[in-house]
């Protein structure tokens, strides 16, 4: 397939005008392709990664910070059932508080099952009560106000899940920043290997450069004319890597959507969002290949010139 | 239009391989260069092609001192040297057309602007019939008249020539020599043509200039 793709450029290279000056095979052509298209799809991915783990992220972030909870624990002397209707009745009015509830005790019961075991009659227990308050708007919502209010029921906090809230997001800020440094390697491990491929091209074509230099070549005019292979060469790499990483990402999608079992693909659907890359995401991984592209020209013209004034 | 004064060369801190050279070369003249192998023949067409700074003297071309020129300056002289090598030196992957062609592609001009004369001047040289031929596909007298194509395409002042014969037969050294007369005759270019072979100093009645040991003996 690579062949293929460039062959077309070369084609199309051909169609324009005469023949390249620096000949298509001798720049290290098929070995740096690959070279290219292998880390193009690297940084594709992991950028991809990065932004389903960011998108996720925010999404978790935003459902957590529309709930809060109360939480009533028994206290002797006290009615559970007067404290939670009190409860609920200061949540509801209180400002940007869209509903509230309370847990009836077979809600209850569902949540402990995992660590009390299925079939436990609360109702002989003394066990704490939750109300769920939904916000209409976490930012305009009054819970210090809402705070304040609940300290007259006695045994009564009330929970915004902001350490949890905290942890998740320290958690993706270094998955999103482990991820940006990888790129970052990738790029300076891709910037290594076209300065040692631009070199191998000189030392080869050195006949070449003599001769231009012969006829009264300028320096910029010889490192445009090895800029324009290799920029060749950045552009099908990095449109090879980048629709090779948008179908890792399409397959990866369907195999959690069909093979995984429908709770373990729900679960998974609420980790990563069904691996839904999303149009931000598809124009993250597109632009990896005119990032590639001007990476890879760039730096063979600097190593060039570089290597024309060590060696003129 | 060349003046060389007191001039010597060294490679970095290696023995003088030229020594004292001082001649001038006037416009529209014809030279050969010549004088036994390690005499220093490549060495003085290099100061000439401007690929080398003398180590010490003065060397003037085109009415300026080339040894305070910038890097800009000496490429626009540069282009009014033609050279042909030995060797020829043509690119293989290009054909004869795109050889010759080459100095005013990198010119910039564009193809349909050169295309005229390119042709005119391979069908001039006899080479109208193998414009699409590969170098590889050429003979040594073929290729020889590609990189004489070469090097007077762009109309330079001065052709340098570094024993262009020494690849062809004698019939053919004789049949080149003749077509870099011509070139003097009708376009008025300066040459000089570096070679050792006797036969065709003394066929051709033009000047010498003879190196022996790095020291000009004979400039006639």
């Amino acid at each position: 397939m690579i062949e293929r793709v460039a062959g077309l450029f070369n084609i199309l290279r051909r169609r324009r005008g005469a023949a390249p000056i620096v000949p298509e095979k001798s720049v290290a052509g098929r070995t740096l392709l690959l070279m290219i298209t292998i880390m193009s799809f690297l940084s594709a991915v992991t950028l991809g990664g990065v932004v389903l783990v960011q998108k996720s992220a925010i999404a978790w972030s935003a459902d957590v910070g529309r709930e809060l909870t109360i939480q009533i624990r028994p206290v002797e002397g006290e009615v559970m059932e007067s404290n939670l209707r009190t409860a609920v009745s200061l949540a509801q009015t209180t400002p940007g508080v869209a509903s509230a509830r309370a847990l009836t005790l077979e809600e209850s019961q569902k949540l402990l099952e995992p660590w009390l075991g299925a079939g436990l009659d609360l109702a002989a227990i003394e066990v704490p009560r939750l109300v769920v308050v939904q916000l209409a708007d976490p930012v305009d919502a009054d819970i210090e106000g809402l705070t304040r209010n609940l300290a007259a029921i006695k045994g009564a906090s009330l929970d915004t899940h902001a350490a949890w809230r905290q942890q998740l997001n320290t958690m993706a800020g270094t998955i999103v920043l482990s991820g940006l440094m990888v790129l970052a390697l990738i790029g300076v491990a891709t910037v290594l290997a076209i300065i040692f491929a631009t070199r191998g091209a000189m030392a080869t074509n050195r006949e070449i450069v003599d001769v231009l230099h012969y006829i009264g070549a300028s320096n910029r005019f010889i490192a445009g004319e090895f800029q324009g292979r290799f920029l060749s060469i950045g552009l099908q790499g990095g449109l090879i890597g980048a629709a090779a990483a948008l179908l890792f990402f399409a397959l990866i999608g369907a195999a959690a959507g069909n093979m995984l079992s429908s709770e373990a693909g729900a679960q998974m659907g609420v980790l990563f969002g069904r691996f839904a890359l999303g149009v931000d995401g598809m124009i993250g991984i597109l632009a990896v290949i005119p990032v590639i592209a001007a990476l890879t020209a760039i730096t063979s013209r600097m190593t060039v010139r570089r290597y024309l004034s060590e060696t003129s | 239009m060349i003046e060389f004064s007191d001039v010597g060369l060294r490679y970095g801190n290696g023995p003088e391989i030229l020594r004292d050279l001082t001649f001038s070369i006037e416009p529209g003249s014809f030279h050969f260069l010549t004088g036994p192998s390690g005499a220093g023949k490549t060495s003085l067409l290099r100061l000439l092609l401007l690929s080398l700074k003398p180590s010490r003297g003065k060397v003037t071309m085109f009415g300026e001192d080339v040894s305070d020129l910038s890097q800009d300056r000496l490429l626009q002289m540069r282009r009014h040297i033609g050279i042909v090598f030995q060797e020829f030196r043509l690119l293989d992957h290009l054909t004869t057309f795109e050889n010759v062609a080459l100095p005013l592609r990198v010119l910039g001009q564009p193809e349909s602007e050169y295309r005229p004369n390119v042709t005119e001047l391979l069908e001039w040289v006899g080479l109208g019939e193998r414009m699409n031929a590969l170098p590889s596909l050429l003979s040594g007298g073929e290729k020889q008249r590609a990189a004489i194509a070469r090097a007077v395409i762009a109309r330079p002042k001065v052709l340098l020539a570094d024993e262009p014969t020494g690849n062809v037969d004698p019939e053919l050294s004789s049949r080149l020599v003749h077509l870099f007369a011509e070139l003097n005759r009708t376009l008025g270019t300066t040459i000089i043509l570096a070679t050792h072979e006797l036969p065709l100093l003394d066929k051709f009645s033009y000047p010498r200039m003879l190196l022996s040991k790095g020291e000009l003996v004979i400039h006639d």
